[in-house]
């Protein structure tokens, strides 16, 4: 059987165990006060009657059986609410306002009892009253017992009793209009999230939560949603750059390589030589779609996986020092000056071969285009936000300031570096790896204009803090 | 050298059956994991080459069938597979050495090369010589003709990489990984500039170049 919608919802559960717990806590504390009042009363009584028979013990001890008869007597016409009844070693009744004791036993220690007396009210009716009372053997034998009318008493704990049971069903009901009223409130709050699941499931991936502008758990929950939302768009929409991309850039190469193919077959046809140069060719152009292929590939995993495999925590600027020592030879024999700065004490979580490449990424670019007495400096450092930065300034001819968002992106090579080698993946896979990250990628200005060089470029790879 | 090729595609293992044995090697062929099973388990070879992914049994399955039963035959790994974890779980298994598809030929024959170069040196060695050269691997000195040569951690480590494998061809991608331990493929000649580097300290004011530079594959040392 389904419970219907709203004893499902996760509030309302909630609330079943609030109820329960503030119940308990409600019944703790209705049980403290049945005993202090009911309790209460009870025990007052008894003391009364104790200190009653007290009294006439007293005046037995000091003027015998008669003193005692007298008082009895003299009581019963007064408006004490006290019972009496006093009765000879024989158990005959002598005197007092009951007939009969209502303890059967005579003998042994005073005994508590509890029994009912008959009255008349006030509209002549009989009406049995509960009452209460203790029973003592006197020194010469005689029987004496003493009770009250506990009526009023036993009405009164009735009445606690009624209004306590009234204030545990005032706490159900309460707390569970409470519980529906919450539930359905958090409900209507979740209807736009699930309504936004329901669109997206059905392929609208457009469809966003509102957000009310509460900065509650909704709004939160709607806002998250919505980032995560978009993150998926972008990525989805990334893939689907991706595959125009690797159908342009694999296209071109691969044209080429046929075309070289087909000719050099067709030389070969007309016995006009040999083809080795074209085979030369043939083979350098494979192995430039596959490099393309390798980046693409790498670019794919990093972002399906969205977060670096195999991370671990590790000192960057030991990394960088061992990247700028594979590539300080290179620069030196380009004319190139070299330079590098490592910051201290530095931790970042991460992949160490994917970080490695991004960093060898990076240098070759700017390898590739500083010119001879150019200069490369390579830094690690921490920002004062906390953040890890690998940064390369080069004095190459820089990225204008338009065009470096572009570069980032997959594929992009601006026209005037068409004449270089390279596929155009080394910035977009270093992106990758940043985002991958956490982190990002952030391009500059170099240190500006110096004669026929500059302004360069400075390439900045940030990473998170390490948790 | 005789050689084990596991691989399920029929076009790739002819065309490296036939590479190879132009390089002077036997080579037996397995189609798939089961074949290659029976195979390793028949003959005895200098190195096998195994696809990862195959029909019946996969690569991964194989090696580890075979050196739990204490078959130490060095194993190059092929795979299209050439992430890190892919490497990892490839060298975990028992491969000896991981090439990822497509790869050059001169890449696949240096690296089964220096595998079976690999079992032959099995006892741990201090002295490395290559003809006039010589390397002292607890004082960490090299000399040729008797004369010191001052070198880099890194240089001396390069050098040792091709003298343990003097006389073979070295790829610049099996220099990168084996002497920097980087998996991927620089777009500069990094590489190249390291090797003369050593190159111009090895060789420069003797009579005779060792370090050779082999067209289209990479480096070798010569006696």
């Amino acid at each position: 059987m389904r419970l219907p919608r709203i004893f499902r919802t996760t509030p309302f559960r909630l609330t079943l165990l609030f109820l329960a717990l503030f119940a308990s806590a409600a019944s703790a504390f209705l049980a403290y006060i049945y005993v202090a009042t009911a309790g209460e009363a009870t025990r007052r009584t008894d003391q009364e009657i104790t200190r009653e028979m007290q009294s006439l013990v007293a005046a037995y001890d000091r003027a015998g059986i008669d003193a005692v008869n007298q008082s009895l007597i003299e009581r019963a016409a007064s408006e004490r609410p006290f019972l009496y009844l006093l009765m000879s070693s024989e158990h005959k009744r002598i005197s007092g306002s009951i007939e009969e004791s209502p303890v059967e036993k005579f003998t042994g220690p005073p005994t508590w009892t509890t029994f009912s007396v008959t009255d008349v009210d006030t509209q002549g009716r009989t009406v049995k009253h509960p009452a209460r009372g203790l029973q003592e053997k006197l020194a010469g034998g005689e029987i004496l017992f003493v009770g009250a009318d506990v009526g009023e008493d036993e009405a009164y704990v009735d009445k606690i009793i009624h209004a306590l049971q009234g204030a545990g069903a005032l706490v159900v009901v309460l707390g569970l209009a409470g519980g529906v009223l919450m539930s359905r409130n958090v409900s209507r709050s979740m209807a736009g999230v699930t309504e936004v699941l329901d669109a997206v499931r059905n392929g609208d991936l457009a469809a966003r939560a509102h957000v009310r502008g509460t900065s509650d758990e909704f709004d939160e929950l709607a806002l998250g949603l919505n980032e995560m939302l978009d993150r998926l768009e972008r990525s989805m929409a990334g893939h689907k750059h991706a595959g125009d991309a690797i159908a342009h850039d694999l296209r071109s190469p691969l044209t080429r390589l046929r075309a070289r193919l087909e000719t050099a077959s067709m030389d070969v046809d007309a016995g006009k030589g040999d083809p080795t140069k074209a085979l030369a060719q043939a083979l350098e152009d494979t192995d430039g779609v596959l490099k393309t292929f390798g980046a693409v590939l790498s670019i794919a995993r990093l972002q399906a996986a969205g977060a670096a495999p195999d991370p671990q925590l590790f000192d960057p600027s030991e990394l960088a020092a061992d990247i700028s020592e594979l590539y300080e030879p290179l620069c030196e024999d380009k004319g190139i000056d070299f330079a590098a700065e490592f910051a201290k004490d530095l931790q970042v979580r991460g992949n160490r071969e994917f970080l490695a490449q991004a960093l060898a990424n990076i240098l070759d670019n700017a390898v590739k285009y500083t010119p001879e007495g150019g200069a490369i400096m390579l830094r690690v450092r921490r920002r004062s936000s906390g953040e890890v930065e690998f940064s390369v300034t080069d004095t190459g001819p820089g990225v204008p300031d338009d065009d470096r968002e572009r570069v980032v992106q997959r594929f992009v090579r601006l026209e005037n570096s068409r004449n270089q080698p390279g596929a155009g993946l080394g910035l977009s896979l270093v992106a990758a790896v940043a985002e991958a990250h956490g982190g990002r990628l952030e391009l500059d200005e170099g240190p500006g204009k110096v004669g026929e060089m500059g302004p360069g470029l400075r390439v900045a790879l940030i990473l998170p803090r390490a948790a | 050298m005789r050689i084990l090729i596991v691989e399920d595609d029929l076009e790739a293992a002819e065309a490296m059956d036939r590479g190879l044995s132009e390089a002077g090697n036997a080579c037996t062929r397995a189609a798939d994991g089961e074949e290659g099973l029976a195979a390793a388990r028949d003959g005895e070879f200098d190195v096998m080459i195994v696809d990862r992914m195959m029909p019946k049994m996969d690569g991964v399955t194989l090696i580890e069938t075979i050196r739990r039963e204490g078959d130490q035959t060095p194993v190059l790994f092929l795979s299209a597979l050439g992430e890190v974890g892919d490497r990892v779980a490839g060298l975990q298994a028992g491969g000896d050495d991981y090439l990822v598809k497509p790869y050059a030929f001169a890449e696949l024959i240096a690296r089964v090369e220096a595998l079976a170069r690999r079992r032959e040196t099995g006892s741990v060695q201090t002295l490395l010589r290559v003809g006039e050269l010589e390397m002292d691997l607890i004082g960490r000195t090299v000399h040729r003709q008797g004369k010191e040569i001052d070198l880099q951690p890194r240089e001396f480590q390069l050098l040792e990489f091709m003298m343990r494998h003097a006389g073979q061809s070295v790829t610049r991608t099996m220099l990168l990984e084996k002497v920097w331990e980087y998996h991927f493929d620089p777009q500069t000649n990094v590489i190249d500039v390291h090797i003369s580097r050593l190159r111009s300290k090895i060789d420069k004011g003797f009579d005779r170049a060792m370090l050779q530079t082999v067209r289209g594959a990479g480096y070798r040392l010569d006696a």
